[in-house]
């Protein structure tokens, strides 16, 4: 049995029938892809068109090449202050609760102390309510306590902590051995070291797709920026490009360019990154 | 120095102070230090930003809540749930929630497994494929929903000259009350599609191979290997998938809201329950009946997700 392993040549079909429903996956592949990637292509084109042309023409390529679209709307729209605030908010939320989540996940998995099942299943209970139950009274808390209303504060500081997060970094410390920490403490290295230049160093895999998906979910997220930002140069990215809709109400060609500008930096890092993004994603799913 | 001498005294007398004892001892242990110093903060965050909240929102949602007055809210017991069971789109936005949940499970489900079976199977460009055909995830949301609202715009837009092109009809799209809400959900689908293909497949991927060869021996049909081998194994990864997907299509707010504003669509066909919270609360600014409109959602929510875990978690681990 163990010589069949994955690598093995040993599938015992008849090759023909392999080469032709291969080639079916193949096809079928690539016109998913097709449907994943054209409106994109279709987009960038677009936001390189004047208004009559992207109204009127069929064709996918512009005939007249124009960057006026993008003049005009870096001209009215401040996109330079909508990405700052997004990277702030979403690289701050990330690194820190990235941190938060492995020390939570280190100390759920290997201390011992009263309450600690129970501290984790309330912690993890807060996963099933909805944002909606929660998003007035955290609101009414961010405004009033702690003067955060219409502060990037106020969205940085509410994703501190991820109790998905401390599940995940927990689901992975469990497969680290206590021997191994034990060791370190014999040898004499304080708790501290032995977290950060012991423990942290082993989990980067996971941390890296904890960092994705962390990121993911705060360069999209709309609601609750939309509840605590209200002036325009404190807004992030989804949000000034939600307000396009009522600045030009049918400029398509102002949408596809303000679009492009959103898009243009998360799909550069990707292009460098899938791969982080892709396994960050599917260890999420196997761990949970 | 002291504390040696703390020590040695606390020891002597362990038996009749055998609490302090421990106390002490725990004390000068580096471990709780550093649990200390990490387990502090969490405490205290999720008191203010998350436990403290939702025992806020109970409350509130007893109450006819005072914006400039919040201690003198008067009592107003369950009148905030019944109150917003009466509102005029209530009915409306619970229909149409279910409506795309319905949608989102019909669309998302067999196409995602579909694709994973066959990037499982596939033997060149699995990584390729996968990676392009998870963009759509990467991409913000908002600009997915211009980008289609452009391409599907019923007089300019460019889905309905392909039709006419080929010589089908055009389509309302999301301009007409019936199609509005399936066509929203087709946006959906096509944003969200990548990220449960991503886990499908990392779950299919996980099924030894062993298995298959065993199938073929046995001379299982490619139609038998999936309904045998490939649906039986991933019960669990399909479990995390329908609870996700049912916890995320129940709360959409964002797409119907960049599609259409906070009103809903044409004649309120895609407004959803949590737009009528959102408007409750803050366009209407009545703080109780939007909480106790949440806690529906919450009830609600909380009985699908218990619901899919009794029917579908499987009664067997491999």
């Amino acid at each position: 049995m163990a010589v069949i392993g994955k690598t093995g040549p040993a599938r015992r079909q008849p090759p023909r029938r392999i080469e032709i429903s291969q080639s079916i996956i193949q096809i079928f592949l690539l016109g998913m892809v097709v449907v994943a990637i054209f409106p994109f292509i279709w987009m960038i084109f677009a936001s390189l068109k004047p208004f009559k042309e992207l109204v009127e023409s069929r064709q996918l390529l512009p005939e007249t090449w124009t960057l006026r679209n993008y003049d005009e709307i870096l001209g009215r729209v401040n996109f330079y202050a909508a990405f700052r605030n997004s990277i702030v908010s979403a690289v701050s939320v990330t690194v820190v609760s990235v941190y938060t989540s492995s020390v939570m996940g280190y100390i759920f998995s290997k201390y011992r102390f009263a309450g600690k099942e129970v501290l984790f299943t309330i912690v993890l209970s807060t996963m099933m309510v909805p944002f909606a139950v929660i998003m007035v009274p955290l609101y009414i808390t961010i405004a009033n306590s702690f003067g955060l209303a219409d502060n990037l504060g106020g969205i940085i500081v509410t994703g501190f902590y991820t109790a998905f997060g401390i599940f995940l970094m927990r689901q992975f410390m469990e497969s680290i051995p206590f021997e191994l920490i034990d060791a370190a403490r014999i040898d004499g290295a304080s708790e501290w070291r032995i977290f950060f230049t012991l423990v942290l160093p082993m989990s980067m895999s996971p941390m890296s797709a904890l960092a994705v998906f962390v990121f993911l979910v705060n360069w999209d997220s709309f609601l609750w920026p939309l509840i605590v930002l209200s002036s325009q140069d404190k807004q992030t990215l989804p949000l000034v490009l939600a307000g396009l809709r009522n600045l030009w109400w049918t400029r398509y060609e102002m949408w596809a360019a303000g679009s492009m500008l959103t898009v243009a930096p998360v799909m550069l890092i990707y292009s460098i990154a899938s791969r982080y993004f892709i396994r960050g994603i599917a260890m999420t799913g196997l761990k949970a | 120095m002291t504390s040696i001498a703390d020590g040695g005294r606390a020891a002597g007398r362990a038996e009749t102070m055998g609490v302090w004892f421990v106390v002490k001892k725990t004390l000068r242990k580096p471990q709780f230090w550093f649990g200390f110093t990490m387990i502090f903060p969490l405490l205290i965050w999720y008191w203010i930003f998350s436990f403290g909240p939702i025992i806020q929102a109970f409350r509130m949602s007893t109450v006819a809540y005072k914006l400039l007055d919040p201690g003198n809210s008067p009592f107003v017991g369950l009148g905030n749930f019944i109150k917003i069971a009466q509102h005029p789109l209530f009915w409306v936005s619970v229909k149409n929630t279910i409506l795309w949940a319905v949608y989102s499970f019909i669309f998302h489900l067999p196409l995602a497994m579909l694709i994973a079976v066959c990037l499982s199977k596939v033997k060149r460009g699995r990584n390729v494929y996968q990676a392009l055909i998870f963009v759509p995830v990467v991409v913000s949301l908002v600009a997915v929903s211009l980008l289609f609202k452009m391409l599907m715009d019923p007089e300019v837009g460019q889905l309905n000259k392909l039709l006419s092109s080929i010589g089908l009809p055009e389509l309302q799209w999301l301009s007409s009350t019936s199609s509005a809400l399936p066509t929203a959900v087709v946006i959906a689908t096509w944003k969200g599609l990548g990220f449960f293909v991503v886990i499908l497949t990392a779950g299919m991927l996980n099924i030894p191979s062993e298995l298959y060869d065993a199938g073929l021996v046995d001379g299982t049909n490619p139609w038998q290997q999936f309904w045998l081998i490939t649906m039986p194994l991933m019960s669990h990864t399909i479990l995390l998938v329908t609870v996700l997907l049912a916890i995320g299509s129940l709360q959409e707010f964002t797409l119907p809201t960049v599609l259409f504003g906070s009103e809903g669509g044409p004649g309120n066909s895609t407004f959803l329950y949590n737009l009528l919270v959102y408007q409750e609360a803050f366009l209407d600014i009545r703080f109780g009946t939007a909480t106790a409109a949440s806690l529906f959602q919450f009830a609600f929510i909380l009985t699908i997700s218990i619901l899919q875990i009794k029917l579908l978690r499987p009664s067997w681990t491999y």
